[in-house]
């Protein structure tokens, strides 16, 4: 146990240097957040009211799209400088790889909205500070990076690569889709007072089943 | 790998009877129900191919871990072929669907939760066979198949229960709510005998297509090996 | 230390690649693996270092299989294959220290630093391997193999993008290593170098052990010949269907 933490330390540590010296996924993911939420003014020509209401859920797609982007990067060095076998020869367990890249991609994604949120507040005039909302958000990116993070292990070794993975992550979302848009509605206060330990949980049983499938199956992932 | 030649067509014999008495029982032999009319006998094929999609995409699953078990690539074959039977009844349960929809809510679509999670759901199979055509490596195409065959099946119900927490108009057949069906004893005898009859329809459909699966792959595995272009990327 | 692989087959479909072979390796030899393209010779090496389970057969270790030791083994062997494992965004020492960390093997910088002169690099530049040459990355590669000072080599056409210098320094690592009494296998195409250090020639054909040639001072115009003859025995391959 305490040599696969390690070896998820290790192996998280070099994920960000990575990412730090080339700083490739970050900006495109926060260009394209920017620009999607530009778009989305004009698109969606919304009453303050409505777009107030909407706000979980502009955040929410705009993240999950931005999203794409990493989660296409996230095993390339692996797979095309034969990493995958350097990395099989060290670490205790093939789990731990799969581990150290949800928690690499779930680091984006947070820092992703920490970055459009107040973004978001500057340019249509509404606070989203608010601790619970960060949080639920938190969890939403778990899950998806849970998810993203297998399918994304398999859609490298493939042919159609970027291409691919939308088409087969966005019909795992949806639960997670729900419960983000939908509990995060209720605690900016923007839709009606309901009761979202029903999304909560639901979110918490996404994100634990499917981390723990995925740590289950990634050796089939990638060892033939 | 050989199915029994002889069964099978027994096997599809008996399915295709099975429905046909189904589908007479259905016609002629059950009440007319009160508030929707004749329309509602589109139920009961919609809601056996519903069963179906459903039990095809379990058996994959099934599938799915039985090869990652024990790694025989007929059980690959089954994955890939319950899946492809598994979305066309989805298909059928969706277009049945909408036909009784349209008289009953006078419209083709809406956003009701079921309505959704059934064709997120669909789209998750047609994922899959695009992930399998982008696979070239049989044994590669297979571990991969079995894992999101697994992943997929597993977030149906949390699809579904998602679609329960907001509210529904669609009508719950067993368990209660404001737009309940009432079915009478008679009624619910066909909707059994068509649940019947399609799960016997599911299996043979399963079975023919997984031979004919195996076999092309055969084929194709030989004709690379005459001219020596089979690419493993090992 | 022995290493044994014993009636190993693995068949990619109706291709086999491998046909119940029999090899034997022991600590203190340099064993070279030679045989024509697509005659297998990766997938024994992946199959001896783990990464790959062969249909059937074994691979023992002292006459054991791996078992409840495995991480053990694997994290005693040295392995190089055609792909560097290297990340392109870190440096050259970063990318080791990456793998001692990995490896927990305790390496200080000025370790690291030996290390990377052991194999040419004491004057690379602290750059992204993106911009080393394909011998600089090589020799990296080499380096990376031998930070956990591994008790097994398993090196797979380690003479690529290496120049003549490059080629030597590997030599004489082996050479050392040997002398440290590690039992070390490549592949290679490069008969050239590899008749200067190894210790025995097993040419690989048909999925088999063909012959096995100790090296004893054969010349080089001989060692060709022998091996030419082996693997034109019976006309061109024939790929067997299972």
């Amino acid at each position: 146990m305490r040599a696969w933490l390690h070896s998820v330390r290790v192996l998280v540590w070099k994920d960000l240097l990575q990412e730090w010296r080339s700083r490739d996924i970050v900006t495109s993911m926060l260009a394209f957040a920017v620009l999607s939420l530009f778009i989305f003014n004009y698109a969606l020509e919304l009453s303050p009211i409505n777009r107030a209401e909407i706000a979980p859920g502009i955040i929410w797609v705009v993240m999950v799209f931005a999203g794409t982007l990493g989660l296409n990067r996230s095993f390339t060095a692996e797979q095309d400088q034969g990493c995958f076998e350097g990395l099989m020869m060290a670490v205790p367990d093939l789990s731990a790889i799969y581990f150290a890249k949800l928690l690499t991609n779930m680091l984006m994604m947070i820092f992703l909205a920490v970055l459009v949120i107040p973004i978001y507040s500057l340019l249509y005039n509404q606070s989203l500070f608010n601790w619970a909302f960060l949080g639920v958000l938190g969890l939403g990116a778990w899950g998806y990076s849970a998810a993203g993070t297998l399918i994304s292990s398999m859609t490298v070794q493939t042919r159609m690569r970027d291409l691919l993975l939308p088409v087969l992550l966005f019909p795992l979302l949806l639960p997670v889709n729900m419960a983000v848009v939908k509990s995060c509605g209720v605690l900016l206060g923007t839709v009606a007072g309901q009761d979202i330990r029903g999304w909560l949980n639901l979110l918490l049983v996404y994100d634990a089943v499917v981390t723990t499938l995925s740590l289950l199956v990634f050796e089939y992932v990638i060892q033939e | 790998m050989s199915y029994k030649n002889k069964l099978l067509p027994l096997l599809s014999g008996f399915a295709f009877l099975l429905v046909l008495f189904a589908f007479i029982r259905m016609l002629f032999f059950t009440p007319v129900e009160q508030t929707m009319g004749l329309v509602q006998k589109v139920f009961y094929f919609h809601m056996s191919a519903a069963w179906v999609g459903m039990l095809a995409f379990l058996a994959s699953a099934v599938f799915g871990l039985l090869y990652l078990s024990r790694k025989d690539l007929k059980w690959d074959t089954l994955t890939a072929a319950s899946v492809e039977v598994g979305l066309l009844f989805t298909v059928i349960c969706i277009i049945s669907g909408m036909i009784w929809a349209r008289p009953i809510w006078n419209t083709w679509w809406t956003w009701d939760p079921r309505l959704t999670t059934v064709t997120i759901m669909a789209f998750t199979y047609i994922a899959f066979m695009l992930l399998r055509r982008g696979v070239d490596n049989p044994i590669r195409r297979a571990r991969f198949s079995a894992i999101y065959a697994i992943v997929g099946f597993l977030s149906v119900p949390l699809t579904f229960f998602s679609a329960r927490l907001l509210r529904t108009i669609h009508p719950v057949v067993f368990g209660g709510g404001e737009t309940d069906m009432n079915l009478n004893p008679q009624m619910l005898v066909t909707l059994f005998i068509s649940l019947g009859a399609f799960t016997v329809l599911y299996v043979a459909l399963l079975l023919h297509r997984a031979r004919l699966m195996a076999q092309q792959e055969e084929l194709n595995q030989l004709q690379a090996a005459a001219d020596g272009s089979y690419d493993w990327g090992a | 230390m022995t290493l044994q692989a014993r009636q190993i087959s693995k068949a990619y479909g109706v291709q086999r690649v491998l046909d119940r072979l029999t090899l034997s390796v022991d600590a203190g030899e340099v064993v070279c693996l030679l045989g024509p393209n697509g005659a297998g010779k990766t997938t024994l090496i992946l199959t001896l270092s783990g990464l790959q389970k062969p249909d059937s057969g074994e691979v023992l270790w002292d006459g054991q299989a791996a078992g409840a030791s495995a991480l053990k083994l694997r994290r005693s062997i040295g392995l190089i294959l055609h792909q560097p494992f290297l990340y392109e965004h870190l440096t050259g020492c970063e990318n080791l220290r990456f793998y001692s960390l990995l490896y927990e093997t305790g390496h200080s910088e000025a370790d690291l630093r030996k290390l990377m002169g052991r194999v040419g690099l004491a004057n690379a530049r602290p750059i992204p391997v993106r911009g080393f040459s394909r011998g600089m990355k090589q020799r990296l590669t080499i380096a990376r193999a031998l930070l956990c000072d591994p008790r097994v080599l398993l090196f797979d056409e380690p003479y690529t993008g290496l120049d003549q210098q490059g080629c030597g320094m590997l030599n004489q690592l082996v050479q050392e290593e040997n002398a440290r009494g590690k039992l070390i296998l490549l592949t290679t195409h490069e008969l050239s170098f590899i008749r200067q250090i190894a210790t025995r020639f097993d040419v690989l054909h048909r999925g088999k052990i063909a012959d096995s040639i100790p090296n004893d001072g054969i010349s080089l115009d001989l060692l060709q010949e022998h091996y030419n003859t082996v693997v034109s025995a019976g006309g061109t391959r024939q790929k067997e269907l299972a």
